[in-house]
C-alpha cells in the first residue's frame, strides 16, 4: 500500500456488540447472504470471511453507494472489535475521494456508507479487522465499468 | 545528349508517378473505421443516453419551479444586482459563448484568478467552482454575488433593487410565495437559489455523438455510418489507448471529481492556487453547504458533503470539466492557459510527467499520437457540441400577476 493509499484508506471504527460468532455465520458454514444472491462479493483470510453486497447494486462508477457487510470468524478467531472499510485503484495509485463511515449492526453485520468509485476500472475493496489483539487485512478486487 | 534525354525522361516519369500518387491518395476513400470491440462498445454506451434523467439543484426548494426559473433568468442578466450597476452574472457567462466569457481569466472589477466555466449542464455536476468549494448551484452563486472583485453585492442592496421595481417585486412574490426577506443573509440565499433554479434549467440538446451512441446501442449500422469517420476514430482513441474516458466519464464526459494534469498552479509569481485542497477546506467551513440550515431538505445529495475527505494529493487538483460543448468554450483549463482544443489535445499528448504531483495518481502518460490521431481526437471533441449551444436566447419575462403570500 502506497503512502497515498494509506492516506486514502480512512474509515471510521465501528464498535463490536459481541465477541463470539453470531447468526451471521449460517449453520451450513455459509456467511451472510447465500452465494446465489446477486452482486454478493467476498474477501477471505485465514481468520475471517467478509461478505459484502453493494447497495444500490450493481457497482457503477460515479455514484455513492453503501455496503451491507457480514463478518464471519474462521479458525477459532473472534468477531472484530473494529472494522475499517476502504477502496482504491492500485494500478492508478489512488484511493477514493470520500471517507466511508461504518456502523455495527450486531451479530457480525455492518453497514458502510459514503463510498464512491470515481473511475471505471479495477478497484480493490479493503477491510481491516481488529480482533484478538491483531489486525486482519482482507481485500477483494472487482472491475467496475 | 542521350544521357540528358534519359535524365529528363526519368524526371518526367518521377513527376508523373508522384502526381499519380497524389491523385490516387486524394481519390482514395477515407480509411474505414475499425469495428467496435465489445469493450469499446460498452465504454461508448456509458457516455449516454442524453439527455440524462432530470436533475435539480440540491437543497433548493425553488429548483424546477417555473416562476423561480424565470425570475432567476431575469436576475442573471440584471446588472442592478451589483451596487454600481456594472456587472451581472451574464457578464462572465454570455449565452453566445456557451455561457463563458471567452477570456483567459474572467474580468470582474479586476482580473479574476480563473477561467469562467460554461454553465451548460452544470446541474449534472457534483461540485461547483474549479476547486469544488460549493456543493450546490445556489451555494456556488453566493460567491460571485458577494466577492468584492465580482458583483460585490449584499442582501440589503438586493432587497432595495427588488422592492424598488414593482414588476420584479411581483415576480419575487410569485416565485417564492413571500416578499423579499428582511434578513440580509436570507435575501442573499433566496437570490442565489433563484439563480440556481435558472442555471439548473440549462441542459444542452443532443449532439452528433449522441446520435452515434444511440445507433451503436440499437445496432443501427446505417445511422452509425452518418457519424464522421474521423470523429469515430477519435472516439475509439478516447475510450481506448488515450484513456480519456477514465476522468471524462459518463453522459456529461466528466466524473465530477478533480485531477492534477500538470497545468501548474501559480496564479502569479509567488501566489499559488491550491485548487481542490483549498476547495474542500472552504466547503467544510461554509455556512451555506448542504449540511447547513440554509439547505432545503437535501436528502441523499448531502452524502458527498458528509463524506468528502481532504487529502494531500488534492493540492493542485482542479475540476474535471464536462466536454459537452467544449468546442464553444475556449480558452481551456482552470486558468485559461490553453487557447484552443488542439492545444488541449497536444497538452495530453506530450504531457510532462515531472509537472505532476509527486505522490499523486498515476494515470496520465505521454500518448505519442500522430498528427492524424490528434486531428481525429479533435474531430470527436467537436462532435460533442450541441448546435444550439451558442444560440440560446433568454425568454422575455411574462407579465406578473400578484398572488397572495404563502403562510
Amino acid at each position: 500500500m502506497t503512502g497515498t493509499g494509506r492516506a486514502c484508506r480512512a474509515a471510521l471504527l465501528a464498535a463490536l456488540p459481541g465477541l463470539l460468532p453470531g447468526p451471521a455465520a449460517a449453520a451450513d458454514g455459509g456467511c451472510g447472504p447465500r452465494p446465489e444472491v446477486r452482486h454478493r462479493l467476498e474477501a477471505t483470510s485465514a481468520r475471517h470471511r467478509v461478505v459484502f453486497v453493494p447497495q444500490p447494486a450493481p457497482l457503477a462508477p460515479g455514484r455513492h453507494f453503501g455496503l451491507d457487510i457480514t463478518v464471519c470468524p474462521r479458525g477459532g478467531a473472534s468477531l472484530p472489535l473494529a472494522l475499517r472499510v476502504d477502496a482504491d485503484m492500485p494500478a492508478h495509485r489512488h484511493g477514493m475521494n470520500y471517507r466511508p463511515t461504518v456502523r455495527a449492526l450486531g451479530d457480525g453485520r455492518y453497514r458502510a456508507d459514503g463510498l464512491l468509485l470515481h473511475m471505471p476500472g479495477r478497484w480493490r475493496f479493503s477491510f481491516e479487522l481488529s480482533a484478538d489483539g491483531r489486525l486482519d487485512r482482507l481485500s477483494h478486487e472487482v472491475d467496475v465499468e | 545528349m542521350k544521357a540528358r534525354i534519359a535524365r529528363r525522361l526519368a524526371g518526367l516519369l518521377a513527376v508523373g508517378l508522384l502526381g499519380a500518387g497524389l491523385l490516387a491518395a486524394a481519390a482514395a476513400p477515407e480509411a474505414p473505421p475499425s469495428p467496435l470491440t465489445p469493450t469499446e462498445r460498452a465504454r461508448i454506451l456509458a457516455h449516454g443516453p442524453w439527455p440524462p434523467p432530470r436533475a435539480l439543484d440540491a437543497g433548493n426548494a425553488l429548483a424546477g419551479r417555473g416562476e423561480a426559473v424565470a425570475l432567476g433568468q431575469q436576475l442573471f442578466f440584471d446588472p442592478r444586482l451589483s451596487p454600481d450597476g456594472r456587472l451581472a452574472c451574464a457578464s462572465c457567462h454570455a449565452p453566445a459563448l456557451a455561457f463563458t466569457d471567452g477570456r483567459v481569466r474572467s474580468m470582474g472589477r479586476a482580473e479574476l484568478d480563473r477561467n469562467a466555466p460554461s454553465l451548460w449542464n452544470a446541474v449534472h455536476a457534483r461540485w461547483w467552482d474549479w476547486d469544488g468549494a460549493a456543493d450546490s448551484l445556489w451555494s456556488q452563486a453566493l460567491r460571485p454575488l458577494t466577492d468584492a472583485r465580482e458583483l460585490a453585492t449584499s442582501g440589503a442592496h438586493l432587497r432595495t433593487v427588488v422592492e424598488a421595481d414593482a414588476a420584479l417585486a411581483c415576480r419575487w412574490r410569485q416565485a417564492t410565495g413571500r416578499p423579499p426577506p428582511a434578513d440580509d443573509e436570507a435575501m442573499l440565499v433566496h437570490t442565489a437559489k433563484l439563480l440556481g433554479a435558472f442555471v439548473g434549467s440549462l441542459v444542452s440538446a443532443r449532439t452528433p455523438f449522441d446520435d452515434f451512441r444511440d445507433a451503436v446501442e440499437r445496432g443501427d449500422a446505417a445511422a452509425m455510418a452518418r457519424y464522421p469517420v474521423d470523429a469515430r476514430r477519435g472516439l475509439q482513441l478516447f475510450v481506448g489507448r488515450a484513456r480519456c474516458h477514465l476522468c471524462h466519464a459518463g453522459p456529461t464526459f466528466s466524473n465530477g471529481e478533480f485531477a492534477d494534469i500538470g497545468a501548474g498552479f501559480f496564479l502569479r509569481p509567488g501566489v499559488v492556487d491550491p485548487g481542490r485542497h483549498r476547495g474542500i477546506q472552504r466547503l467544510q467551513a461554509s455556512r451555506h453547504s448542504l449540511l447547513s440550515a440554509h439547505a432545503d431538505d437535501p436528502g441523499e445529495a448531502a452524502t458527498k458533503t458528509r463524506h468528502v475527505q481532504l487529502q494531500h494529493r488534492n493540492f493542485g487538483e482542479f475540476k474535471v470539466p464536462s466536454l459537452r460543448n467544449a468546442a464553444a468554450t475556449a480558452p481551456y483549463l482552470h486558468d485559461g492557459r490553453l487557447a484552443t482544443l488542439a492545444d488541449v489535445v497536444r497538452h495530453y499528448d506530450q504531457i510532462d510527467l515531472d509537472r505532476l504531483h509527486a505522490d499523486g495518481e498515476r494515470i496520465l502518460e505521454p500518448l505519442g499520437l500522430s498528427v492524424g490521431e490528434r486531428a481525429d481526437l479533435l474531430a470527436f471533441l467537436q462532435s460533442l457540441e450541441d448546435p444550439l449551444a451558442r444560440r440560446w436566447q433568454p425568454a422575455p419575462p411574462a407579465p406578473c400577476r400578484q398572488v397572495p403570500d404563502r403562510q
